[in-house]
């Protein structure tokens, strides 16, 4: 089963993505914001991390940034999935390493086929 | 212009720039409680979702709903995770606005009444609206 990490500081997104993600039969683990991300990413492997861009302490953008610095996150797609929709954040994220850039709302079923595009 | 025209002119000056202040802190404790509401109806229509799932896993798992009518029923509800995003959109676009008329209210404090204390200065937003959506339809997704 692929394990996802999936970061948002808002409860409700986070019950949305699990929901969604558990429903399709990933494994999912949720962090509150990029630092609490960050050190949960640093005890175990992920197959995937999506992760919103807004958020206190550490922002998507940073914690992409702090993933890619760390070998074992070289590699591992990262999506980023926020409200944000402006071209210059945009290629922002492209250029802190992000996998791929999807604005809210998502659609469950278009989520799914992202994931499996870039999970292998 | 005579000094007693000029003073006019200004105690005038003075009394619009308190009523718009006073409007724009209206306007901000309206959309707390805006966003109070949107917070209690977001609580009932999630836990009214995720009760509905609990409850049709229960059936299933006592042998009292099939696979497939589960999987249906759970599709149906799975269809509603677009529109209960709606809460998370909203929160960010009504913290942004309540902080843009904080900082005119402060500021209008700060520039017609000299009122120096900064200590509670609300500082205007440094980034655009985040959310620039204007209906719930699915946001664009762009792989890199």
């Amino acid at each position: 089963m692929h394990s996802i990490l999936a970061v948002d500081d808002s409860a409700s997104m986070r019950q949305m993505v699990s929901f969604t993600l558990k429903n399709a039969g990933y494994d999912v683990v949720e962090a509150v914001d990029g630092e609490d991300a960050f050190d949960k990413a640093r005890a175990r492997d992920f197959d995937l991390v999506l992760t919103d861009q807004n958020m206190p302490r550490l922002d998507g953008l940073g914690l992409t940034r702090k993933l890619r610095e760390t070998p074992r996150f070289k590699n591992t797609p990262i999506l980023i999935l926020t409200t944000e929709s402006s071209d210059q954040m945009k290629q922002a994220g492209r250029a802190a390493g992000a996998t791929g850039w999807l604005v809210k709302p998502f659609d469950p079923a278009k989520l799914i086929e992202v994931i499996k595009k870039v999970v292998r | 212009m005579n000094n007693a025209t000029a003073s006019c002119a200004s105690a005038l000056a003075l009394a619009a720039a308190a009523d718009l202040q006073d409007n724009l802190l209206t306007a901000t404790n309206d959309l707390e409680r805006l966003q109070t509401l949107l917070d209690t109806s977001h609580e009932a229509l999630q836990g009214g979702f995720f009760g509905a799932l609990q409850l049709l896993q229960d059936l299933h798992d006592a042998g009292r709903l099939d696979a497939e009518p589960l999987g249906e029923a759970r599709a149906h509800l799975a269809s509603a995770v677009k529109a209960l995003q709606f809460q998370d959109m909203a929160t960010q676009l009504i913290a942004h606005t309540s902080r843009r008329l904080h900082n005119c209210a402060d500021q209008m404090a700060r520039d017609a009444f000299a009122d120096d204390d900064m200590a509670m200065f609300e500082e205007a937003p440094l980034r655009p609206n985040p959310v620039t959506q204007s209906e719930m339809d699915t946001g664009f997704i762009e792989l890199f």
